[in-house]
């Protein structure tokens, strides 16, 4: 399949270095290409919704806020917002999104070190846009990768 | 020759001499030479052209703040650039409020050097250095704070009380290239051989990543500093000091500085620290000891979410419902008070709403914004 100049370009600034440090693809080997629409068709097992998914990791972000740092509960989660300096352009090129990361953890998980992407999924405003506008999850290994059946597992129950 | 290996090959040699092509070129045409930066039309330093102006002047020994490794992705770097030097970048404006557009403030990472430049810096700037360090301890404060003392070697930090330094943390693992994080200082002022830093493991974060998963005791560090504008205002206005997490570190390096030297002995201090339960909570033990021996220092720990095993007689809630009960019927405000934050933008946010609410101007509320 013959890329889009767009994602071209914006496969090759998810390498490390480019936009951040580790970049978006942690130790995937597969191209952005297929990470997108392998994620695509788990969406589509799981039942799930880009932008509705998208819409409950925000409003998990809000809740979150509340906990003014501290982890706070949200039903049965455990949900954390962090913030850094700065902020992150998409890949893409279509939007600048202030740097942070939110993480959201079984309420029971709470005193177990979890792993991200594996029992615990971390989030920033990016990888809200990214998969919102773009359906990229991020490559298995990164710690932002939104793994569709973690998704599945603690968000499912919050969508519209 | 083969005629399968004819087209690699000639494909390879091509590829080849473009790229020394490419390399030669850039060398003859992105040479600048040798250029003048002037710094606040005082000291001119004489650099070798053609690189961002933010290496080129770390190179020569001035630190300007950067979290990002000059990627312009943290908008910390800004300097006033007095010299035309084109337009703002895309990469710039974001970071920009229109008043600083009008004024030329820079991001330095984005400005190459490619002709004489006339520039403003702070002069503070002057005295940041670059310093060597050991790890002297690391231990854990909660499940995800670590205490790191650093044992500097052959400097000494002069620094005031709230300020923070910039920890260089290395390549490692999947990260190429070295950052700096900004970090508060916990430590006192005199001790002048020591940086002490209080930080708290942020997934996915780099530089928190590598404290907490690769940093050892004996281990060499670098850190830049010391940066910034928070500092204890020598007024006789009582301190409504506020915090959680590692945000506990500037007022560590504050409560034992003015206890130590009897600095603003007529400031009343009130210390608020909130964390979810008691496993979030840490220095308990030293903070309570403080306030019995320091009757004008007033420590209140706050459980969000106490467990019952907690056994939590303290204050509950969070720390922003606290801080408004005891502003609404504890605090003495009879010689004005001044409110200090340390946090998420979240987190001062609110704190400044309840402030705003219980009467204290907007204008005595310093902080130090995690962002």
């Amino acid at each position: 399949m013959k890329l889009k100049p767009a994602d071209k370009n914006a496969f090759e600034k998810m390498a490390p270095g480019a936009i951040t440090g580790p970049g978006f693809l942690g130790n995937d080997i597969r191209p952005p290409e297929e990470i997108i629409a392998e994620d695509e068709q788990e969406f589509a097992r799981f039942g799930l919704d880009f932008g509705a998914v998208a819409d409950a990791l925000e409003a998990l972000r809000a809740s979150g806020e509340r906990g003014l740092g501290e982890p706070i509960t949200v039903g049965a989660l455990l949900v954390q917002t962090g913030d850094a300096r700065g902020m992150l352009p998409c890949p893409w090129g279509d939007g600048l999104h202030h740097k942070n990361a939110v993480s959201v953890r079984l309420k029971e998980l709470a005193e177990v070190a979890c792993v991200e992407g594996e029992d615990m999924l971390v989030f920033s405003d990016l990888s809200i846009h990214l998969l919102r506008e773009h359906h990229f999850c991020q490559g298995r290994g990164s710690p932002f990768r939104l793994e569709p059946e973690l998704l599945a597992k603690l968000v499912g129950g919050r969508l519209n | 020759m083969n005629p399968i290996l004819t087209g690699p090959l000639a494909v390879a040699g091509i590829s080849t001499i473009l790229a020394l092509l490419i390399s030669i070129l850039d060398k003859l045409l992105n040479n600048y030479g040798q250029l003048d930066v002037t710094i606040n039309g005082k000291k001119t330093l004489n650099v070798r052209g053609g690189s961002p102006l933010l290496g080129t002047l770390a190179a020569e020994g001035i630190f300007v703040p950067s979290a990002c490794g000059g990627r312009g992705s943290c908008g910390a770097c800004k300097c006033k650039v007095l010299t035309d030097v084109g337009p703002h970048l895309p990469t710039e404006t974001p970071y920009m409020s229109p008043d600083e557009i009008s004024r030329n403030v820079r991001l330095a990472c984005q400005v190459k050097v490619r002709k004489n430049l006339e520039i403003e810096l702070p002069e503070e700037l002057f005295s940041v250095k670059k310093f060597s360090s050991r790890v002297e301890s690391i231990r854990d404060l909660t499940y995800d704070i670590k205490e790191v003392l650093l044992a500097l070697e052959g400097q000494e930090i002069e620094f005031q009380a709230g300020q923070y330094v910039q920890l260089v943390v290395p390549p490692y693992g999947e990260v190429a290239e070295s950052v700096q994080r900004a970090y508060s200082m916990s430590s006192r002022p005199s001790d002048k051989k020591h940086v002490e830093l209080l930080i708290r493991l942020v997934p996915g974060g780099i530089a928190t990543t590598w404290v907490h998963k690769y940093l050892s005791q004996g281990q060499q560090v670098e850190v830049v500093g010391a940066f910034g504008e928070f500092h204890i205002h020598d007024t006789p206005a009582a301190m409504i000091c506020v915090a959680g997490g590692s945000g506990m570190a500037p007022f560590k390096s504050m409560l034992y500085h003015m206890n130590e030297t009897g600095a603003f002995p007529e400031k009343e201090i009130w210390y608020f620290f909130g964390a979810r339960s008691l496993r979030d909570m840490f220095y308990l033990d030293e903070m309570r000891e403080l306030s019995a021996r320091w009757p004008r220092f007033h420590f209140v720990a706050a459980l969000s979410e106490p467990k019952p095993e907690d056994n939590w007689t303290g204050e509950t809630g969070l720390i922003t419902d606290v801080l408004d009960r005891y502003l609404q019927s504890k605090v003495d405000a009879g010689k004005g008070l001044e409110g200090y934050l340390c946090g998420s933008p979240g987190m001062i946010n609110a704190c400044i709403n309840v402030m705003k609410k219980n009467g204290m101007g907007e204008d005595k509320i310093y902080f130090d914004k995690f962002a």
